[in-house]
């Protein structure tokens, strides 16, 4: 690429229109300001600098963009939106700034210090199990539902665990021993992941190990730099890869994410830091991609129907389709049903969801209409911003299902076969 | 390249009065369905063909056919030219709207009204996606059978007003064959249904004079279309060849043995690559010179066996290096999104594209994609074709880069004399993506003044100020002068027969 950066990515757009059905805002308010074939024309304008960077109504749509990257795949001719997105961003946030409560919640969520101190109240209040009960609609009790939803396996026992105890085992329920090689793999640990899900870490690890990877921890790791990049901090972001590049040195051990937005960020590091990255990026791996490599191992029964909703960033942005569904048949019992409008953004998107509330829940709405037919006991979706968008979602709409990691079925799947005995 | 935006709004009218206007507008829709921004505008200078570019004054998207036909009332009114606009994947530049006149884009108008199984009929809002009409009916064994290779992203409306094809189109007629009513809100505000529910006209087949008229005529607020069962046995045939020539006569041969494909498609190599370098790679060799994707369907899985046979052995002996037969639905899928998303692949050749539209007589497809062929050479341009060969309906793509100087004078150029050679071997100017304002300036090639003007005299029976999608279609500077409409200018009405307002049905089949 020259030194146009991103927007180079945006030159192969013929304008087809294939992508405009793709895209969440556009469906939610068929505005071609809102899709993705109109924000590259404005991406192109603010390059060849025909329209002003700050210009007001050409934020808005930009800023209503969830970065979802459901245009990509569909594209015929391989367009890079999210690099074009990015240069873009970048260019807009050098001219505005970063908007203040942007700033907050990211210095809130990511900080070194500041987070800690955010997360640990944040569990504090958790545990209390009012915002749970205050969950709803409203930008607050929204915010009180996604905090909910971070709880590991609370308002549980909807779904349960079935003793295999006597009789028979049921046909598909064969355990072939543990695999004899350990190979090491080095745990990313992230922000909100490690503030408010560390419970998805210990299934992550546990079920790493049953499938014969043992888990390393790398201390000096820091934030991906994804909501960074998003709010146009291309410096910042950088800064933060190159910190973790050299943190994880240069090994060959795979790197282990289970938060989709932070693994596309991390796979992206080759892109952001240029050659001296790729080796880096091609180490990063889903958690679901590792446990897939080995089966993965089965567990014990789970009674459970359970939707999967692929966050973007592993579907569009990764293209992970496969390993996270394989995770969830490796569990018996378990029935996987399918939503049509599954791999369609549930309008979490990092920050958005608190940044442009009115589309993140326009884009929200169809999604809980169709899992409100569909009645699963569980929604499985592998990305924090998901878990907490869908699962504050359901609550605000009184769906009796819950958000859970794919890797905690499975964890639990385990843990009920004895695995961890 | 510099955008060209002094035709705004604001010249045309005192602020005041646009002030007003947009207070009426979002009255009428909610403000937030009015768009004046110029980035938003901005976003609405394109369709399909992005090589025409307009920025319209307001943009407004009614959210119901009420809303539509309060917002042409208001229009009218004001005397006040509009176009109406669907996904803007047209391929003329039919959608653009310029700085004096309204875009009113349907997208809104998204909801399929009924779904009549017994009768098989469906009624949609103008702004539905045509993909999701079959996909809504296929519970019910059914689909809306005309699939331009858009379907995905383009509406019903813009299907009528461009009487779209598709590759199905061959066997079981494009969209006019499909439409059998329309509500349309004329210029004026008025509302005129048209069609029966069985869709033999009334009167004169006035529908049948709306499909295609490319927006010229009113805006189509409700469609009631025909639904068909889908195919119970489906042959799909992928043929190589290794010359474009013995693929175009093929072409012929196929058609000569008396069945009649349901489609029958060609893609010529730089096209190939192209799809093959995507994600909706289909598997064609892409050492061929040009594929044949072909297709047949029926009731009865002998009979479609049959037919299959015949028709491999017939391109088997008209030169096939090799004949492929799907071996189930997912591979069929798979030759056909490839055909469908081509022209969304062509970004990977270059950054720019000019796509043709011309319609041939069958038997000289071969020399005539010889000829193309010579032309591109000459102008040193890269042109692809993928197009549906059994109609003899041509899409000779150029693609190229406009930032090098002087490249795209050299594309016009090449693109003209393209037409030209189309018009030399008794064929016609556009197949299925409209005059629009792409085309308007080979109308004359084709048509004398009377007839231009003849067709004019037709348009002012439905909109006598031409104020709908005004300056498309009918290049209004070669028209003869024609009785009726020496008084066309904006405003004044003329003495062209009037249709009858309020035109009343019997039995109506909009109803839902
Ligand atoms: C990749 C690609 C493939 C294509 N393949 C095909 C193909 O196989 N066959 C084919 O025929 N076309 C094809 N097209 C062209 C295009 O998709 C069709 O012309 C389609 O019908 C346009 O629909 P639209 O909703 O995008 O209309 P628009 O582009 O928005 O509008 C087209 C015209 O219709 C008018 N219009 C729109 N809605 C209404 C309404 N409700 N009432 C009155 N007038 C209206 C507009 O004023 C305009 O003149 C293709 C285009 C692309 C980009
Ligand atoms: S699908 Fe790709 S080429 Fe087509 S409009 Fe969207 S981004 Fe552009
Ligand atoms: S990233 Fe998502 S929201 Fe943004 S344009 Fe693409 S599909 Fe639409």
């Amino acid at each position: 690429m020259t030194d146009r950066g991103g927007f180079a990515a945006l030159d192969p757009c013929v304008h087809c229109g294939f992508c405009l059905q793709a895209c969440p805002t556009f469906l939610a308010t068929g505005d071609e300001a809102d899709s993705p074939r109109g924000r590259i024309e404005l991406m192109r304008a603010i390059e060849a600098g025909e329209l002003s960077p700050d210009d007001p109504a050409l934020v808005l749509h930009l800023d209503r963009c969830l970065g979802c990257r459901g245009c990509e795949p569909v594209c015929p001719s391989g367009v890079g939106y999210g690099r074009g997105l990015a240069a873009a961003r970048a260019l807009i946030t050098s001219r505005r700034g970063v908007p203040p409560l942007a700033r907050a919640a990211l210095a809130a969520l990511t900080g070194p210090g500041l987070s800690r101190v955010v997360y640990a109240l944040a569990r504090a209040l958790r545990a209390t199990g009012i915002p749970r009960w205050l969950a709803g609609w409203g930008r607050m009790r929204f915010a009180m539902g996604m905090l909910g939803a971070t709880a590991p396996k609370v308002g549980g026992g909807r779904w349960r665990s079935v003793k295999v105890g006597g009789g028979s085992p049921p046909r598909n329920l064969h355990h072939p021993p543990p695999t004899s090689t350990t190979s090491p793999v080095l745990l990313f640990r992230g922000c909100v992941m490690q503030g408010l899900f560390s419970h998805v870490h210990d299934a992550t690890i546990r079920t790493l190990e049953v499938n014969g990877y043992a888990v390393r921890e790398v201390p000096e790791q820091v934030c991906c730099g994804a909501l960074h990049e998003h709010a146009g901090l291309e410096r910042d972001a950088r800064a933060l890869a190159r910190l973790n590049v050299a943190a994880f040195g240069d090994g060959d051990e795979p790197i282990v994410v289970n938060s989709a937005g932070c693994g596309a960020m991390l796979k992206e590091y080759g892109h952001l830091l240029d050659p001296d990255a790729v080796g880096f990026a091609a180490r990063v791996k889903d958690v679901t991609e590792l446990l897939a490599v080995r089966g993965p191992r089965p567990g014990a029964p789970v009674d459970a129907t359970v939707a999967y909703d692929p966050p973007c960033h592993l579907l569009h942005a990764q293209r992970i389709a496969e390993p996270p569904e394989q995770v969830l048949r490796a569990i018996p019992v378990l029935r996987l049903v399918k939503t049509p409008d599954a791999a369609q953004c549930c309008g979490s998107a990092g920050l958005f969801t608190l940044l442009e509330p009115a589309m993140s829940r326009a884009v929200l709405a169809p999604k809980l209409e169709t899992l409100a037919e569909t009645r699963p006991q569980v929604v499985a979706t592998g990305n924090p911003g998901c878990l907490m968008q869908l699962g504050a979602g359901l609550a605000a709409a009184g769906i009796p299902a819950v958000a859970r990691h794919p890797v905690e079925l499975l964890d639990e799947s385990y843990a009920a076969a004895g695995y961890y005995a | 390249m510099r955008l060209a935006f002094a035709f705004s709004v604001y010249y045309y009218l005192m602020p005041r009065d646009v002030a007003s206007l947009v207070d009426t507008l979002a009255e009428i829709v909610g403000p937030r369905h009015v768009r004046t921004a110029l980035p938003e505008r901005v976003t609405y200078a394109k369709d399909g063909l992005p090589t025409h570019r307009r920025v319209p004054g307001v943009v407004v998207l009614p959210g119901s056919r009420d809303e539509v036909i309060a917002v042409v009332r208001l229009l009218g009114a004001l005397g006040m030219p509009f176009v109406p606009r669907g996904a803007g994947t047209g391929l003329s530049g039919g959608a653009l709207a310029d700085g004096d006149a309204v875009l009113i884009v349907l997208t809104r108008l998204n909801r399929i009204l009924k779904i009549d199984a017994r009768n098989r009929l469906a009624v949609v809002e103008p702004g539905v996606v045509n993909v999701r009409l079959s996909v809504a009916a296929a519970p019910h064994g059914l689909q809306y059978t005309p699939d331009p290779s858009s379907q995905t992203a383009c509406t019903i409306g813009g299907n009528v007003a461009e009487n779209a094809g598709g590759p199905h189109c061959l066997k079981y007629g494009v969209t006019a064959t499909h439409v059998l009513a329309l509500e349309v809100a004329l210029a004026d505000g008025r509302v005129v249904e048209l069609g029966s529910p069985g869709g033999e006209p009334w009167g004169p087949d006035l529908v049948g004079l709306f499909v295609g008229s490319e927006g010229n005529f009113g805006v189509a607020t409700r469609i009631a279309v025909r639904l068909l069962p889908v195919a119970r046995a489906v042959r799909t045939l992928l043929a190589d060849f290794t010359s474009l020539r013995t693929a175009g006569e093929a072409v012929s041969a196929v058609i000569a043995s008396g069945i009649v494909p349901a489609a029958l498609e060609m893609m010529d190599q730089s096209c190939i690559q192209a799809v093959e370098d995507s994600v909706y790679a289909a598997g064609y060799p892409r050492d061929a010179a040009a594929v044949l994707l072909a297709e047949l369907d029926g009731a009865h899985e002998a009979a479609v066996a049959a037919d299959a046979e015949t028709i491999e052995a017939v391109l088997r002996a008209h030169g096939a290096r090799s004949v492929l037969v799907a071996a189930d639905a997912q591979q069929r899928e798979k030759l056909w999104l490839g055909r469908k998303k081509a022209f969304g692949a062509m970004g990977r050749l270059s950054r720019d594209l000019v796509v043709q539209d011309a319609v041939v007589p069958r038997s000289t497809l071969p020399d005539v994609l010889e000829t193309i062929a010579r032309i591109a050479a000459e102008y040193g341009l890269t042109v692809s074709n993928v197009f549906h060969a059994g109609d003899g309906n041509l899409h000779p793509n150029i693609s190229f880069d406009g930032r090098t100087p002087g490249l795209r004078e050299r594309v016009e150029a090449a693109s003209a004399e393209i037409m030209a050679t189309c018009i030399a071997a008794g064929g016609t100017i556009t197949g299925e993506h409209g005059i629009g304002l792409d085309k308007l300036r080979y109308m004359p090639l084709l048509f004398d003044g009377d007839s231009l003007a003849a067709m004019r005299a037709v348009r002012h029976v439905w909109d006598p100020e031409e104020r709908v999608n005004p300056g498309k279609v009918v290049p209004v500077h070669a028209c003869r002068e024609w009785a009726g409409t020496r008084n066309a200018e904006r405003g004044t009405r003329n003495e062209s027969p009037d249709v009858r307002s309020d035109f009343r049905v019997p039995t109506s089949a909009l109803e839902t």
